[in-house]
């Protein structure tokens, strides 16, 4: 009767120890899922691996994790999250990598809020949801003419005279614009990348020559550097110097694919110039 | 030593015309990508003034008769040194702010000119190959030299900062 007893005991003991398992297993799922999309969304928007690695850590030990290792690829992101003696691996795809700087703003501030423990998983899941969903962008033309102005300036910087800024602004304008619609459009971001340079380049160059300008070649230059993948080029060195070499070796290549790419399209435009002229 | 006369020469070197105009352009050119960035309203003003501060920092080294390399460096130092002061206190997030202060720095005209003198290497109606390559391949060493000093500036006082705080 005793020995019944006690194997009845063990029985349900095993049942519970399997039921928390259970629960912690799924309770470990969502949170896997929270931190990954957290990570997934700050990588698209352009922060440095550091960054990530640091956001992702308060979120998911904020969301009650007792351990979190991130893996973070170019193109993908696994996160081992543990509570208790049970650990669950997942593996998210990310996105095309972006910048923007409102997102990496809101989910900096998700990140404080859930270390205070202000929110559940599931707060923090509609909490992302609206980040994706209601980030509020600058309009197509303000973007547009905030390069304009923006490559204008660069142009300066670099030594095109007065005469030469307006044909640059009108250029970059018209070459963000075109970016974007392209883009949107779902072209290779490389063949859009030798496509606008290409455009930016005839246009401020015949522009240039047309206003009387002395600095054709500068001009041309000026109205390209909105293409310059600048803020993953600083990524992909403070990545290797933060300890993710692979992470910026990877950024690294691809800054210098865009630049051939970028360089390709004024090279062709500058000999189109040549000839036409 | 007399320590005037080896100042004088060199502070008449930086021209207050001329800093102030590449001051006034950086902050254009960031705030500019700031935009592009989706960089709110309320921190353009502080995207503004990282560029500036950057390209005053880089045209006093450079006036002061620094290489490219090496006030690239000291631009982007101060820069980053300066958005771990503030960005606490504005409750800013330090990605992309002290990157698009950079982002005027950024040597993108030599990267351009050194692939162009690499292609043209390729085509049959080179004039003068060596003078050619040579150009390329310096403009690449511009290229590689300052984008470096350039992340590595931005990079130290965030790693110094974490060091501090992880000990």
């Amino acid at each position: 009767m005793m020995e019944e007893h006690s194997i009845t005991q063990q029985i349900q003991a095993k049942e519970k120890l399997a039921f928390d398992d259970q629960r912690s297993v799924s309770s470990l799922e969502s949170l896997a899922g929270v931190t990954l999309d957290v990570g997934r969304m700050l990588m698209e928007a352009g922060a440095s691996a550091g960054s990530v690695q640091r956001i992702v850590d308060k979120v998911a030990l904020g969301l009650g994790a007792e351990r979190v290792e991130l893996r973070i690829g170019y193109g993908s992101l696994a996160v081992t999250v543990g509570i208790g003696a049970a650990d669950i691996t997942r593996m998210r795809r990310a996105g095309e990598l972006g910048v923007n700087q409102r997102l990496i703003q809101g989910l900096w501030d998700l990140g404080k809020r859930v270390t205070r423990r202000e929110l559940t998983i599931a707060q923090t899941r509609v909490e992302l949801t609206r980040l994706a969903s209601e980030m509020p962008q600058h309009s197509p033309w303000v973007v547009s003419i905030a390069v304009g102005v923006a490559c204008a300036a660069f142009g300066r910087l670099l030594g095109v005279d007065w005469y030469g800024t307006g044909p640059v602004f009108l250029s970059a304008t018209v070459g963000q614009f075109v970016r974007r619609e392209l883009l949107r459009s779902h072209v290779n971001v490389f063949i859009c990348a030798a496509l606008v340079s290409f455009l930016c380049s005839v246009m401020s160059g015949l522009g240039a020559r047309w206003v009387g300008s002395n600095t054709i070649i500068t001009t041309m230059i000026s109205s390209i550097l909105l293409l310059v993948p600048g803020v993953p080029a600083v990524n992909a060195q403070s990545d290797i110097l933060e300890g993710h070499p692979t992470l910026g070796s990877a950024r690294a290549v691809t800054v210098a694919m865009a630049l051939i790419f970028i360089a390709a399209g004024l090279w062709i435009g500058k000999i189109s110039l040549d000839l036409w002229l | 030593m007399d320590w005037k006369n080896i100042a004088g020469p060199v502070v008449m070197n930086v021209e207050l015309a001329s800093v102030l105009h590449q001051t006034a352009c950086g902050a254009i050119a960031a705030a500019g990508f700031g935009v592009l960035f989706n960089v709110g309203f309320r921190v353009l003003p502080w995207c503004a003034a990282s560029g500036a501060v950057a390209l005053a920092v880089r045209s006093c080294c450079l006036g002061l008769g620094w290489n490219l390399e090496g006030a690239s460096f000291a631009a982007a130092l101060t820069v980053s040194a300066a958005v771990q002061l503030v960005r606490r206190r504005a409750g800013i997030s330090q990605d992309v702010l002290d990157a698009v202060g950079c982002i005027p720095m950024i040597p993108g005209s030599f990267a351009a000119k050194a692939i162009i003198g690499l292609f043209a290497l390729t085509t049959g109606a080179v004039v003068n190959e060596s003078q050619t390559l040579i150009t390329a391949v310096q403009y690449t060493l511009r290229v590689m030299f300052t984008t470096g000093a350039i992340g590595t500036g931005l990079a130290i006082p965030t790693l110094l900062l974490r060091a501090r705080t992880d000990h």
